[in-house]
């Protein structure tokens, strides 16, 4: 358990670290930058609420990243969200390759794209992102040879760039 | 196509600036809340008690009420049991020729009421040569040396010889009981509540006298003690009463009971003979008066 000053200091410490992946996860999640933001707040909210106990980093980061894909899936079944007509997110400021591979990325279902992003920007193993998502490794290594395929499919590349995006 | 450029897209991706000390400013927020809240939680904590204390009282109220319920419907059943046993015991007052359950009557104690059972009841149209069996309506009732003379019922009044004749006569109203099935037709008496001969007729008292001798004498005779009222003769003897007795009778005046009968005089009397003879006896005379000028 945290004393007050310890939970801040915690909290300080996880917004740090953690806070560019939760929304960036979050990104991939809702295509939007704002709900993004407010997704990853209300995940430190929650560590700040339930001031869980972690045995170590990588268990204080996953927790936060599956607590992220949750509030990302519920903020996508939440009534007003499904009801809005947002503006896409303008990213015309990346650079063409990287916007491109991006927008092929963002326009995956969503079972392919959450895997991609875990292992192509956080660097998770297929075992690791089976843990986060609570699913097979199979299953993960399928849906990631799906996902590639299909990008392949749209970005195109050289037959022995394995991980070309 | 570099393998990194998905990671340098998302590491390009715009994100607030002051995001994390935003979020740092709104999570102290939230628990400087959460702190100030300390007391509004001792005060929470307070009304949950209360609550609980409600709803014990609440469920107090409840189960008293449904205790109240229980004991009102084994009150209501019990009365209603009791009734059940009235009716079985009081239903063959109703009919004394009906077919009760001799068994199911015997087999249960008469409870104390103002009822008796009775299944013997009418009036008496045969006696047997010996006196000591009779017939009431189709059921013939004999009176043996175990039967009961007289109610014993605890809040019964002594017999007595008017009511309770010991020689049963044709024409008597009897009542009482017995144990055996009365639809056998022949029973032998447990008890003789009633023996009792009817009511003889008796000249009702009423503010009317009875007059069967009532008009204008149209011929008197000779001796001037008989007179011709209609077709009735009638004679007036040393026994016939002059007047009327009544308690409410005015004193008879000479103006209105004439000594003399006269052809023309309104007479009224009665006679307890048969006027259908065409002559009788006056039994008494209440009125002889002269006819008004």
């Amino acid at each position: 358990m945290y004393n007050s000053f310890e939970l801040n200091e915690s909290v300080r410490r996880a917004l740090d670290r953690y806070s560019q992946s939760l929304i960036k996860i979050a990104f991939a999640y809702l295509k939007n930058m704002a709900d993004a933001e407010e997704v990853a707040q209300d995940v430190f909210l929650a560590y700040l609420q339930k001031r869980p106990v972690f045995e170590n980093n990588e268990h204080e980061k996953a927790w936060l990243i599956r607590t992220t894909i949750n509030k990302s899936k519920n903020m996508l079944k939440a009534g007003w969200f499904r009801s809005r007509n947002p503006v896409p997110e303008n990213l015309s400021y990346l650079p063409r390759e990287e916007n491109e591979v991006l927008q092929a990325v963002l326009a995956l279902d969503k079972k392919y794209r959450i895997p991609i992003h875990l292992h192509y920007y956080e660097g998770y193993s297929i075992q690791e992102i089976a843990d986060i998502l609570q699913a097979k490794p199979a299953t993960v290594g399928t849906w990631l040879a799906r996902g590639r395929m299909l990008l392949k499919e749209k970005i195109g590349g050289a037959e022995d760039e394995a991980f070309s995006i | 196509m570099k393998r990194s450029v998905y990671k340098s897209a998302m590491s390009h991706l715009k994100t607030r600036e002051d995001f994390n000390e935003a979020t740092y400013q709104k999570l102290m927020r939230e628990m400087e809340k959460s702190e100030q809240n300390g007391p509004v939680d001792q005060t929470q904590y307070k009304e949950m008690a209360k609550m609980e204390k409600a709803k014990k009282k609440t469920l107090t109220g409840w189960t008293v009420g449904v205790a109240a319920c229980a004991v009102l419907a084994v009150g209501i059943f019990a009365i209603n049991q009791n009734g059940a046993t009235k009716d079985s015991v009081a239903s063959p007052t109703v009919s004394p020729s009906a077919t009760a359950q001799p068994s199911q009557v015997v087999s249960e104690k008469p409870p104390i009421m103002g009822k008796v059972r009775v299944n013997i009841d009418g009036v008496i149209t045969e006696v047997s040569a010996d006196g000591k069996s009779f017939k009431v309506g189709d059921l013939w009732v004999e009176i043996t040396d175990q039967t009961k003379l007289g109610s014993n019922e605890p809040t019964a009044t002594a017999p007595s010889e008017e009511l309770l004749q010991k020689e049963f006569k044709v024409g008597n109203i009897v009542s009482g009981f017995t144990s055996q099935d009365v639809a056998s037709g022949r029973v032998t008496a447990d008890v003789i509540y009633n023996n009792m001969a009817p009511a003889k007729e008796e000249a009702p008292i009423k503010g009317k006298a009875m007059v069967n001798i009532d008009g204008v004498i149209s011929e008197v005779s000779a001796d001037g003690k008989s007179f011709k009222v209609g077709d009735l003769w009638v004679t007036v003897t040393p026994d016939t009463a002059m007047g009327i007795d009544g308690p409410t009778a005015a004193e008879p005046s000479d103006e209105l009971l004439q000594k003399e009968f006269k052809v023309g005089n309104i007479v009224s009397g009665y006679t307890s003979e048969d006027v259908g003879t065409g002559k009788v006896n006056a039994t008494r005379i209440y009125n002889n008066m002269a006819p008004q000028q």
